[in-house]
C-alpha cells in the first residue's frame, strides 16, 4: 500500500537505505558461505583439486550428456539406469557379443569356461593380474560372494533361480551348481545381477546398507568413482592399475557425465560443445546429423521395443476378435514415422529383433481398417460405438508422440480413446491396482534383463500370474503358458528345440491379441569425429563402454 | 524496535507452523505410492510394502506429522525419493547457484528500474514517459519461459555470442578450477584471482539473469514513477522548487528518498517473485540451482523434497517480508507504532 | 502483483459511465481482450483447421514453416499451429475468468464479512488469509498440482486456492473504510441485518478496485496457467494449451523456432492486453493514480 511519507529528515534515510541494502547483500554472501558448491558426496578427491599434472592441458576428458539417474550404487541391487556407470566400474564374468559376431562371448574375468553334458555344473576359470579398486586379487571367493548375494537379494535375482551353490574350486576357479539346466554363461553376462564385487565392499555394505550411496564402488573395471552429485553429474577417474592397460590407446583418463534430463538441453550441450557425447538427443532433430560432417551418425538394432496391452478382463476386450480388430486398425508405419522418427521396425510380438528366440516365422499385423471393420461387426460391435482409456508415461517423449495416432486411427473405426498420460510409476500402480479402476490400455517401453527373450520378454509380459506383475493385459492362457515353460526348460540343453517352442508360442500370441507389438527402437546417436573406438553391444541396453573410446588422430 | 522486531518474528513462526501442516497435508493427498517411487521402476509388492514400513508410511497421519515436525526442527527434511540423499542438503547444496542468479538480476533490475522510474517521473507526459511505460508493462506481461527461449534463438543460434546452457563450461574445473568461498561463482573467481573463471561464468549468468530480471524492471519502474509523482505533488516540493532550489537537487535528493518506501515494498514484491520466477528461467537453461531441482521434483512427485522445498521456498518468503517491513519501520518511525 | 486501492464510493454507478478509456493503450488492450473474448466464444469454428486445432494428426505435414497454406505453420504432428493457438484461446479464457470467478466468490465475501464486523471474526479470517498468502506466487499451486497430479482441471483449482486470498484482503480494506461512512451507519440505525448490509451495500461499493484487479488478474492467471503448463504441471498432451504447446516445441526449438515462439507470443499478448485494460480502469476510477 502507498506510504509515502511527508516532510524531510532524507539524509538519515539515505544512510539507513544504505546499511540496509549492505546488511542484505552481507546475509546472502553469508547464506552463501556456509555451503560449498562441491558436490554433496565426495567418494576420493574432491573435484575442485588442481588438475593432475599428467598434461598441461589437464587431464583428457571425456564429456557426457545422459538422462540415466542412479537408483542406486549397489552393484548387487542395481536393476535401473545406473547400468550405464556400472558397465564401467564393474566387470561380470564374460560378455556377450553383439549378434553376427564369431564367438558367442568374450572373457570378461573368466578366461574360459566349460559345462557339464547335463547343464548342470558350470566351470569358470578366472584371469590373472584383476583386481578391484581397493587393491584386492579378484578371486574365486569374490565371485561365489558376489553371485551369492546376487541371488539372496539381487534387483535382478530371479536370474539366478537356477542356481543351487557356488563353489570355489581354488583361488583362480568357480564352479556353479545348478538345480536345473540353464545357460548359466548367458546368466553370468546379464548387465544387472551379475557384477563381481570386492568382498571387503560385500562386507561394508552388509553392516551398513546406504555403504555404496554416496558414490562408493567396490568394482575391478577400468573406471572407479571420483565423485557423485545425485541428479546432476558422475565424475569417472581410470583405474590405474586395470589389467586392461592404458598404454595401447590414449584412453581418456576421466569420464564426466552431467545428468540431464530434457533431451532437448541434451542437445544444446552437444551443439554448445558443453557436452562431447549425447546420448538421448530428441529424435525430431537428430536426422540433421546424418549429413553433417563432423559427426558419425550410428543407427543399431536395440534391445528397446514398445508393447501394448489391452485388458482383457473388460469388455468387449475380452473377445478376441475385438482385439484382432483393434491390432488391424493400428497404424503402424505411421507411429514409425512419428514415435520413432523412422528409427525403428515393426515388431514381430515382443521379442525384439537380435534376441533369442526372435524369428522371422512370427506374424504382423498391417494396418487395414476395411478388416478391422469387418471383425469389429462379427464381434457384434459394428461400426465400433465404445470407448477406451489408454494409458502411457508422460517422461516417455516417443509414446506421447504416437499415442495420439492411436486415438486418430481408432476414431476411424468408431472406437473412442481417451489419452491419460500418467507419470511413469503411477500408471505402473493402477494397473496393479483395484481391478474395476484399471485402464484399458497400456503402453510401455520394454527391454529383458538379459540376452534371452524368451525366458524374460514372453514369460514376463505374457505369462499368466497370480499378482499381475509385468502382464499388464491380465491374459491367462493355458496354452501360452505351457509353451513357454516348456521352451524356457529347453534352452540351456537343446537351443533349437527350445525356439520352435518359443515361435509356436509367439504365433498363439500374435493370433490371441491381448497386446500390441508395435516396433523394436533404434539406438541412433551422433558420435563425433573426434572420438575413435566406438563400439555398440545391443546386448547391454543403457550401457556405454568408455575405455574402448580415444580421440581420433 | 526491538519489541516490533519481536512481534513480527513470533507472527512468522506461527505462519512457518501453519505452513508445515498445510505442506505436509498436501504431501499425504498424493495419489501414488511413495514406497514404489523410492525403490524405482518395476518395483515388487515384498519391496514395496518393506519400504512403506521402513519410511514409516503405515502409521497414522497425525503420528506421521508429528514426527515430521520434530524432524523439521531439528534440521531434518527428510531424504529426497529421487536423489536418496538428506533433503536439506541438497536445497543448501543448490542454494548458492539460485541466490547467485537472483542477486545478479536484482542487481540489474533495481537500479535500471529506478531509474527508467524517475526518468518517467521527470519527463512525465513526454516521449521517455511512454517508452519506459510501455516497457515496463511489456517487462511485467512477459511469460519468463517465452524471454528464456527467444534470449537463447537470439544469442545462441543467430548471433552465437553467448552460451546455451550451464553455469560454467565443463572444462573450467580442469583447466581454471574455482577455489569455493562463498558458492558466488563470480566472487569466488575474482577473490582467487581467476580471470578466466570470472569471464566463463560472466557469459553464463548473463542471459539467465537478464530473463529473471525482465518482471522486476517493469514493476520497478512502474512503481518508482508512480511514488516519485505522488511525492513531487507535494507541498514541500513546491516550496522548495520555489525557493529556487535546483531541479536535480529537488527531484533527485528529495524526491526520490521520500519515494523509497513504496519502492521498497514492491522491491520486495519482486524479490518474492525471483523465488519461483527462477524455477522457471533455470529449467530453460540449464541452471544447476534450486529451480531444476524443484521442478524435476515436483514432476517425479518427490513428495520429501517437494515438502523441503515448499517450506524452504516459504521461510524464504516469511524472511523476505519481514526484512522488508523492517526496513520500512526502520526508514519511517510511524510504522513501528501498528 | 499490482494492487488497486479503494476509491469513492458513493456515486458508483456515474463512475461507470465514464469507464471507456481515452488512454490509446487501454484502448488498444481492450480491443485485443474483445478480439480474445470473441475466439473463445467462436472455438474451433473460428480455425482455419479445426480438426487440427483439436488435435487430430496431420503426419505428411509434420514441422513446415509459416507460409500460405499454414500461417504460422505447423507443428510436430502436423497440426497448423494457429488453429491450434484459436482452439487454445478458450482453455485460455476459460481457466482465467474461471479461476478469478472463483476467487472473487470466495475471497470478497470472506473479505467484505471480515472488515465490517471486525473483532474475533476479521481475526480469524484474516489469520487463515495470511497464511495462504505467506506463500511465494505459485509454489502453492505447484504444490498442490503436483499432489493431485498433472490436468487442466487441477491447475485451476490449484490457481484458486492460491488467489482468493488477495480478493479477501482488497475486500476487507474497502469494508473496514465504508463502515463509518454515513449511509452505512445509517442503514445499523435502522436496524437492516448485518447479511443485507454487507451483501447489499457494502460489496456493490467495493467493486471497482475488485473490477480494476479482476482484469489485471484474469491476465495474470493465463501467464500462470501457462508457465504450470509449460513445466508439465497443467494441461496435458494432446490438449491445445499455450503453455504446453511451448514446452513441446521446445524440443525443435532451434531449427523450428515457430512452434514454441507464436503459443508463447498469444501468452503475452493476452496478459499485455489484460494489463492495459486494467490499468486504464485503474486511471479512470481512481483520479489520485491517474498518471
Amino acid at each position: 500500500m502507498d506510504r509515502s511519507t511527508a516532510g524531510p529528515g532524507a539524509s538519515r534515510t539515505t544512510r539507513r537505505l544504505g546499511v540496509l541494502f549492505g546488511i542484505l547483500v552481507l546475509v546472502a554472501a553469508a547464506c552463501g558461505s556456509s555451503t560449498s558448491p562441491a558436490p554433496s558426496t565426495t567418494a576420493t578427491s574432491a573435484p575442485t583439486d588442481a588438475p593432475p599434472a599428467a598434461t598441461p592441458s589437464g587431464p583428457l576428458v571425456l564429456k557426457v550428456a545422459t538422462t540415466a539417474n542412479v537408483t542406486t550404487w549397489d552393484p548387487i541391487k542395481s536393476f535401473s539406469t545406473e547400468a550405464l556407470y556400472m558397465a564401467n566400474i564393474y566387470e561380470p564374468l564374460l560378455w556377450v557379443n553383439p549378434p553376427g559376431a564369431a564367438d558367442q562371448f568374450s572373457p570378461g574375468l573368466a578366461t574360459s569356461w566349460s559345462t557339464s553334458a547335463d547343464g548342470l555344473t558350470w566351470t569358470f576359470k578366472l584371469r590373472s593380474g584383476a583386481t578391484f579398486h581397493d587393491g584386492e586379487p579378484v578371486t574365486a571367493e569374490a565371485v561365489k560372494r558376489s553371485f551369492e548375494a546376487a541371488a539372496d537379494h539381487a534387483g535382478a535375482s530371479f536370474i539366478w533361480l537356477p542356481l543351487d551353490t557356488v563353489e570355489a574350486t581354488d583361488a583362480s576357479t568357480v564352479t556353479l551348481h545348478l538345480k536345473y539346466a540353464a545357460a548359466a554363461d548367458l546368466i553370468a553376462s546379464s548387465l544387472y545381477g551379475a557384477w563381481i564385487v570386492s568382498p571387503k565392499a560385500l562386507d561394508a555394505v552388509a553392516a551398513d546398507e546406504n555403504y555404496f550411496e554416496a558414490g562408493v564402488d567396490g568394482g575391478s573395471g577400468p573406471y572407479t568413482i571420483e565423485s557423485f552429485t545425485a541428479d546432476k553429474e558422475v565424475l569417472l577417474t581410470r583405474y590405474d592399475a586395470y589389467w586392461g592397460g592404458w598404454s595401447d590407446v590414449q584412453h581418456y583418463d576421466k569420464i564426466l557425465l552431467t545428468i540431464t534430463p530434457e533431451a532437448v538441453v541434451q542437445q544444446q550441450m552437444l551443439d554448445g560443445g558443453e557436452a562431447d557425447m549425447a546420448l538421448s538427443i530428441p529424435l525430431e532433430n537428430i536426422g540433421q546429423y546424418k549429413t553433417n560432417a563432423d559427426f558419425t551418425f550410428i543407427e543399431e538394432p536395440s534391445f528397446f521395443n514398445y508393447v501394448g496391452y489391452f485388458n482383457v478382463d473388460k469388455a468387449p476386450l475380452d473377445n478376441v476378435k475385438v482385439r484382432q480388430a483393434l491390432s488391424y486398425a493400428i497404424p503402424y508405419e505411421d507411429i514409425i514415422a512419428i514415435g520413432a522418427q523412422g528409427y525403428g521396425t515393426q515388431s514381430r510380438g515382443p521379442v525384439p529383433a537380435g534376441v533369442f528366440p526372435w524369428s522371422a516365422d512370427v506374424p504382423q499385423y498391417t494396418q487395414d481398417l476395411a478388416k478391422a471393420a469387418q471383425l469389429l461387426t462379427e464381434a457384434g460391435h459394428e461400426g465400433g460405438g465404445f470407448s477406451l482409456e489408454l494409458t502411457y508415461a508422460s517422461e516417455n517423449q516417443n509414446e506421447g508422440r504416437f499415442a495420439p495416432l492411436i486415438k486418430d486411427a481408432y476414431a476411424k473405426i468408431g472406437v473412442d480413446v481417451t489419452l491419460t498420460p500418467m507419470q511413469f510409476n503411477q500408471q505402473w500402480e493402477r494397473s496393479k491396482g483395484d481391478a474395476a479402476a484399471r485402464q484399458d490400455m497400456f503402453l510401455v517401453l520394454y527391454w529383458p534383463t538379459y540376452s534371452d527373450a524368451g525366458s524374460d520378454n514372453l514369460w514376463s509380459l505374457f505369462h499368466s500370474s497370480e499378482s499381475p506383475f509385468f502382464n499388464l493385459s491380465y491374459w491367462n492362457d493355458a496354452e501360452f503358458d505351457t509353451l513357454v515353460d516348456d521352451a524356457g526348460a529347453l534352452t540351456a540343453t537343446d537351443r533349437d528345440a527350445a525356439l520352435a517352442k518359443y515361435v509356436e508360442a509367439m504365433k498363439r500370441l500374435v493370433d490371441q491379441a491381448p497386446g500390441l507389438f508395435f516396433y523394436d527402437t533404434k539406438f541412433v546417436m551422433p558420435l563425433k569425429n573426434t572420438i575413435a573406438g566406438y563400439q555398440y553391444n545391443l546386448n547391454y541396453p543403457f550401457a556405454q563402454f568408455f575405455y574402448p573410446l580415444h580421440p581420433a588422430s | 524496535m526491538a519489541r516490533f522486531l519481536a512481534r513480527r518474528l513470533a507472527g512468522s513462526a506461527l505462519v512457518l507452523l501453519g505452513l508445515s501442516v498445510v505442506t505436509f497435508v498436501l504431501a499425504r493427498v498424493i495419489p501414488s505410492n511413495a514406497a514404489a517411487l523410492y525403490i524405482g521402476p518395476r518395483a515388487r509388492p515384498e519391496d514395496i510394502a518393506r519400504v512403506t514400513q521402513q519410511l514409516g508410511l503405515d502409521q497414522p497421519l497425525p503420528v506421521q506429522y508429528l514426527t515430521y515436525l520434530r524432524a523439521v526442527l531439528s534440521g531434518d527434511l527428510g531424504t529426497s525419493i529421487g536423489t536418496k540423499q538428506p533433503v536439506l542438503g541438497e536445497l543448501v547444496g543448490r542454494l548458492p547457484a539460485s541466490l547467485e542468479l537472483i542477486a545478479v538480476a536484482m542487481l540489474i533490475a533495481i537500479p535500471v528500474g529506478i531509474g527508467l522510474g524517475v526518468l518517467s517521473a521527470r519527463w512525465q507526459g513526454r516521449a521517455p514517459d511512454f517508452i519506459v511505460r510501455i516497457a515496463s508493462i511489456v517487462g511485467v506481461s512477459m511469460p519468463a519461459f517465452w524471454l528464456a527461449l527467444l534470449l537463447q534463438i537470439v544469442f545462441f543460434r543467430q548471433l552465437d555470442l553467448l552460451p546455451l546452457t550451464g553455469r560454467t563450461d565443463a572444462d573450467l574445473r580442469f583447466i581454471a578450477p574455482i577455489v569455493p568461498v562463498t558458492g558466488f561463482y563470480l566472487v569466488d573467481s575474482l577473490l582467487g584471482g581467476n580471470p578466466t573463471a570470472f569471464i566463463d561464468a560472466a557469459r553464463h549468468i548473463v542471459l539467465p539473469a537478464l530473463t529473471l530480471a525482465a518482471y522486476p524492471v517493469g514493476l520497478i519502474a512502474r512503481m518508482t514513477r508512480s511514488a516519485m509523482l505522488e511525492v513531487l505533488d507535494q507541498d514541500y516540493i513546491r516550496t522548495a522548487r520555489a525557493f529556487g532550489l535546483r531541479d536535480r537537487l529537488v527531484v533527485y535528493r528529495l524526491g526520490l528518498r521520500n519515494a523509497m518506501p513504496p519502492v521498497l515494498t514492491v522491491i520486495g514484491l519482486t524479490l518474492a517473485y525471483a523465488l519461483t520466477g527462477t524455477f522457471f528461467v533455470e529449467i530453460v537453461f540449464n541452471w544447476p540451482g534450486l529451480g531444476t531441482f524443484a521442478v524435476r521434483s515436483l514432476l517425479n512427485v518427490d513428495y520429501p523434497a517437494v515438502m523441503g522445498i515448499t517450506l524452504f521456498g516459504a521461510a524464504g518468503y516469511v524472511l523476505i517480508n519481514l526484512l522488508v517491513d523492517l526496513g520500512q519501520a526502520w526508514l519511517d518511525p510511524r510504522v513501528r507504532l501498528t | 502483483m499490482t494492487v488497486a486501492s479503494a476509491t469513492d464510493p458513493v456515486r458508483p454507478m456515474a463512475r461507470w459511465r465514464a469507464v471507456l478509456p481515452t488512454d490509446p493503450l487501454a484502448l488498444a488492450g481492450l480491443v485485443v481482450v474483445a478480439g480474445l473474448a470473441v475466439i473463445a466464444l467462436l472455438g474451433p469454428a473460428a480455425a482455419p483447421y479445426p480438426e487440427q486445432g483439436i488435435g487430430t494428426t496431420n503426419v505428411p505435414e509434420a514441422m513446415l514453416p509459416p507460409g500460405p497454406g499454414h500461417l504460422l505453420g505447423t507443428d510436430q504432428l502436423g497440426r497448423d499451429v494457429l488453429s491450434r493457438i484459436i482452439v487454445g484461446t478458450r482453455n485460455a479464457m476459460g481457466i482465467s475468468v474461471g479461476v478469478v470467478g472463483l476467487a472473487i466468490l470466495i475471497g470478497v465475501p470472506l473479505g467484505a464479512i471480515a472488515g465490517y464486523r471486525r473483532g474475533r471474526v476479521d481475526a480469524v479470517i484474516m489469520r487463515i488469509t495470511d497464511l495462504a498468502l505467506a506463500f511465494p506466487p505459485l509454489l502453492l499451486a505447484m504444490a498442490i498440482v503436483a499432489a493431485l497430479g498433472p490436468g487442466l482441471e487441477h491447475a485451476a483449482l490449484a490457481l484458486a486456492i492460491s488467489w482468493w486470498p488477495w480478493y479477501t484482503r482488497l475486500a476487507r480494506a474497502t469494508a473496514v473504510s465504508l463502515r463509518e461512512r454515513p449511509f452505512i451507519e445509517a442503514a445499523r440505525a435502522i436496524g437492516v441485518s448485518d447479511v443485507r448490509i454487507i451483501f447489499g451495500h457494502v460489496i456493490p461499493n467495493s467493486l471497482s478496485p475488485i473490477i480494476v484487479q479482476a482484469t489485471i488478474d484474469i491476465g495474470t492467471v493465463i501467464l500462470a496457467a501457462g508457465s504450470l503448463a509449460f513445466i508439465g504441471l497443467g494441461a496435458r498432451a494432446p490438449e491445445a494449451d499455450w503453455g504446453l504447446m511451448v514446452a513441446e516445441g521446445r524440443t525443435v526449438i532451434l531449427n523450428q523456432w515457430w512452434i514454441p515462439t507464436f503459443p508463447g507470443l498469444a501468452i503475452f499478448v493476452s496478459v499485455l492486453a489484460f494489463n492495459l485494460v486494467g490499468d486504464g480502469l485503474r486511471d479512470r476510477f481512481d483520479p489520485r493514480h491517474r498518471r
